[in-house]
């Protein structure tokens, strides 16, 4: 009876274990199967290198340089602390402050931990060679590239810079294959080619053991590099630029008339991209803020008042419409009433016809241009120009400014368009917004004869020449008389002696081209200088802008210095 | 007629042959020396336990009767030599070192009190052929015999040896149920027992405290004392359905399971030969088991039928805690799986017991 009690208990026994095991086995197989290879199997990323910028003579912008950094394999305690230990000899580093950053740095089981990150190659060599002896097998040193900027803060609005991925650009680009604490590039070509810059991570599946020692290479995945991308940017002559440029605030532009190429482009006060490398947190809290806005590209992403450089259009619309011929001329006796209002010439030119106007860039004939072609139809030459919009460059962030109307006033002012704000507008003032890009893009219209051109700054990515896809241009709507007329009263405003910029006349060098004062609610106001050379056969488009220059005075020394340093370069 | 010489051995062979493949796995890969002849060793035990087996085979069980009080001189003796000058290794006093031989005294004194029980309860009156055991009152029935039990016992917890101990106490329930000794006493027994549990967690070692408690919730010390369950139980459940293969467990190979040659030896054979052939492992150990109830019902004789029933009552219960603390499903005591485990005194002790058994299966015959 007993005996027949123990046999059941028996069966029972076994049938249990059986159960155990397919408990195990089966129904919780997977999850068990899992934790089993997150024990075992490590994964050390190997991080490809990002591809260079080169300018247009494949002179390097950007390049990488190899750090170092300290990683070590996760596993067994006791052994992370030993080998945490001796590192912290080798590297001088604390060894609280090694643990604590092994803590917090700590993401997943099966990923190594970085301890140090940019150690310089001496103690790398050290580490690596005292691997055996201090038995320090779980520790890694790795290359990493990183960003290297040989000219520090050249180009740096237009290169952009480069920082761990934030949640905006993350909810954006995470279709693309992005993931968290990516580095991605931040404005410029750096953020607007990412996806070709990007380098690919690789890296090594390896087998450890219980302590965390490598035991076997389970698989490799070579990293990938970016790919390099050719600039249409001229080095030599984007350094003459921001050279000249010095402190003063403002942007200046050197664009080929003909193609859109962008050849320099410089912003001032700019800052220096390797700060966002070093993790250097002092200084990018201060570009933050620095009121100044030392990271606007203001080239492409302020808008200004134009001043009396969009006389051009006005000039232009008025000849195309037919609303004024070559010899009609308004009478200047420095300021105009209209609507009881005063609006004055910053001269008293007497007697003017089109080309004098320009030349001398009276106002009260601009008055009275604007208000025979009313506000509407200025509006409208604008837009020809490619005002109000962006224009199209290759750089994130371009602002497109703006071009105002009448209806647009009455939308959103709920205020009449008066004639003093024709007025105002004629001369370029009011509530007209513009960007330095935008202005070269307009002088470059003459210059070329009566083309508008889409400015671009990649000419190759990787080798391929995508120029060819880049080159838009397109002709301009108006009769090529009135841009050859335009085109030379813009040589006679450097060439008259009593031309604006007539102090560019003493360059060995043809230039054509117009200023701008733009006056400002506050402050000092912006001096604007647009033109292109040489007059016959244009190579250069240029806008100068300083922003509160004081005049169009100021822009055009600034102009006569960068096209003598360019001289003396021989780059013209 | 049936011989169950053939069968037993057959099946020790078996699982000696599997838990000699096992520990060849388990101790694979592991560069220094020592590790490589562990296998060996085995090797040579189980060659050595297999001889044995025909030893104890042709020897007459019935004479075991007649030294069963030197037998149990002998395990205190042995007992009492352990605590003197015994080995300490992991943290107990466990081993004897007998030439190039350490050897595990708990092992053999399992065997011998299965032995002096089975001649305790199988006494019979001169005028009545059934057992005295039955007519028992409590003190013979239940104080005297679980005296002599706790000599034993008591020295070795002392080892400390919780694993020893436990499968002791199991056989002394065991035995006193199948010798016929009154349900009631039983059931008296286990209450103190059970009554008295406080004062014997005072007793415990930090350490055992510590299993235990990692028993009831493994998570508690993932690092420490839960470490290896939780091991066992990835080593066992990546296993899957079919293994991963002979030499291809991650796991025990690269040491992430503790013990993977000794006490979670069936994990790491679980991990490799997955669902199927653990199944296998533990359908041999029940026919195994069965041979001994087997001849336990056809045994006449009541020594050799509680002697037959002690000794696969004690392969079943170690064979069950073993697998089911391998499984997450009890305690880690400490216990070697038979025929499976490294260790020469397991080994050898196991085949000693089953030529016993198989020899009690032959003599019925003579009666």
């Amino acid at each position: 009876m007993r005996i027949r009690f123990i046999n059941f208990t028996a069966i029972f026994i076994f049938v249990f274990l059986g159960l155990g095991l397919f408990n195990l086995g089966v129904i919780q197989g997977r999850r068990f199967k899992d934790l089993s290879n997150k024990n075992c199997i490590r994964l050390i990323p190997q991080m490809g290198t990002r591809g260079k910028i080169f300018d247009r003579n494949n002179n390097i912008i950007v390049d990488n340089s190899l750090s170092y950094d300290v990683m070590i394999m996760s596993g067994d305690e006791v052994r992370i602390n030993k080998e945490l230990d001796n590192v912290s000899d080798i590297l001088g580093i604390d060894q609280k402050d090694l643990k604590d950053t092994y803590k917090t740095n700590f993401i997943a089981p099966f990923a190594p931990i970085a301890i140090a990150k940019n150690i310089n190659i001496k103690k790398a060599i050290t580490l690596e060679e005292s691997k055996s002896d201090l038995e320090l097998s779980g520790i890694i040193i790795q290359p990493q590239p990183q960003r290297r900027y040989p000219y520090a803060r050249l180009a740096c609005h237009l290169l952009g810079y480069l920082n761990e991925i934030d949640h905006w650009r993350l909810t954006k680009l995470a279709d693309y294959g992005y993931e968290k604490k990516d580095i991605v590039g931040f404005g410029g070509i750096e953020e607007k080619y990412d996806y070709y810059l990007r380098q690919e991570q690789g890296g090594l599946s390896l087998e450890v053991d219980h302590r965390g020692r490598p035991m076997r290479l389970l698989g490799f995945k070579p990293p990938k590099s970016g790919e390099d991308i050719q600039l249409t940017l001229d080095l030599k002559l984007q350094r003459i630029v921001e050279d000249n440029m010095g402190s003063r605030k403002g942007s200046v532009i050197i664009m080929d008339p003909n193609s859109g190429e962008i050849m320099a482009m410089a912003s001032s006060p700019n800052f220096n991209p390797s700060a966002f490398i070093n993790k250097d947190a002092d200084y990018i809290a201060g570009l933050l803020r620095n009121s100044d806005a030392p990271l606007i590209n203001r080239s492409i992403s302020s808008a200004y008042p134009a001043g009396s450089i969009f006389k051009l259009i006005v000039a232009t619309a008025a000849l195309d419409t037919g609303k004024i011929n070559l010899s009609t001329s308004f009478y200047c006796p420095g300021s105009i009433h209209i609507g009881g209002q005063e609006f004055s010439c910053w001269d008293t030119h007497n007697q003017q016809n089109l080309k004098g106007a320009i030349t001398h860039s009276c106002n009260v004939f601009f008055y009275r241009t604007g208000l025979l072609l009313g506000a509407q139809l200025i509006h409208d030459y604008a837009l020809k120009f490619g005002l109000s919009k962006p224009a199209g460059i290759d750089l994130p962030y371009e602002s497109g400014g703006f071009i105002p109307q009448p209806l647009w006033k009455r939308i959103y002012k709920f205020q009449n368009w008066y004639e003093g704000d024709t007025v105002n507008f004629a001369i370029g003032q009011g509530y007209l917004l513009v960007t330095p890009l935008q202005m070269v893009r307009m002088i470059a219209v003459f210059a070329n004869n009566g083309s508008l051109v889409t400015p671009y700054i990649v000419k190759a990515i990787d080798g391929r020449d995508i120029s060819i896809y880049q080159k838009k241009t397109a002709r301009i709507p108006i009769k090529e008389s009135t841009i050859g007329y335009i085109r030379e009263a813009l040589r006679n405003v450097v060439s008259d002696p009593n031309g604006t910029a007539n102090i560019l006349s003493s360059l060995p060098i043809s230039i054509a081209g117009k200023t701008g004062t733009a006056q400002v609610s506050r402050g000092q106001p912006h001096g604007w200088f647009i033109g292109f050379f040489p007059f016959k056969n244009p190579k250069f488009a240029i806008c100068v802008f300083i922003e509160h220059g004081g005049s169009g005075y100021f822009s055009c020394v600034l102009t006569k210095q960068i096209i003598e340093a360019m001289i003396k370069e021989g780059l013209i | 007629m049936r011989n169950h010489y053939l069968e037993i051995l057959l099946i020790g062979i078996l699982i000696a042959s599997i838990g000699i493949l096992s520990i060849y796995s388990s101790t694979y890969q592991k560069e220094t020396k020592p590790w490589q002849i562990i296998y060996k060793r085995q090797l040579l035990w189980v060659i050595f336990g297999i001889m044995l087996f025909p030893v104890f085979y042709n020897f007459n069980y019935r004479r075991l009767w007649d030294i069963t009080y030197f037998l149990y001189a002998l395990a205190i003796f042995l007992l009492c030599l352990v605590y003197i000058l015994g080995i300490v290794r992991l943290g107990a006093q466990r081993w004897l070192k007998i030439v190039w031989f350490n050897f595990q005294p708990a092992e053999l004194v399992k065997l011998i009190i299965i032995i002096f029980l089975a001649r305790y309860f199988s006494l019979k009156s001169v005028d009545d052929i059934s057992v005295k055991a039955v007519k028992f009152g409590i003190s013979r029935g239940l104080i005297l015999p679980f005296i002599f039990v706790s000599i034993p016992m008591g020295l070795i917890i002392e080892q400390p040896d919780l694993g020893s101990a436990i499968i002791i106490f199991f056989i002394f329930i065991t035995m006193l149920y199948i010798s016929g000794v009154k349900l009631k006493y039983i059931v008296i027994f286990l209450l103190i027992f059970v009554l008295s549990l406080p004062v014997f967690w005072q007793i415990l070692r930090d350490y055992q405290k510590e299993r235990i408690l990692v028993f009831l919730n493994p998570n508690i010390d993932p690092l420490g004392a839960g470490y290896t369950v939780i091991q066992s139980k990835i080593a066992i459940g990546s296993g899957g359905l079919f293994g991963k293969g002979w030499l291809s467990g991650t796991q025990s190979q690269l040491r992430f399971l503790p013990e993977s040659h000794t006490d979670f030896v069936f994990a790491s054979f679980a991990e490799e030969w997955g669902l199927v052939g653990s199944m296998v492992l533990v359908f041999l150990y029940y026919l195994l088991i069965r041979q001994g109830i087997k001849i336990a019902l056809k045994t006449q004789d009541h020594f050799g039928r509680l002697l037959a029933l002690g000794i696969s009552l004690m392969l079943c219960v170690q064979v069950f805690i073993n697998i089911a603390m391998n499984l997450g499903l009890a305690p880690v005591v400490g216990l070697p799986l038979p025929l499976m485990s490294y260790g020469g005194s397991s080994v050898l002790i196991t085949f000693i017991s089953l030529g016993i058994l198989a020899n009690i299966g032959k003599t019925r015959t003579v009666f």
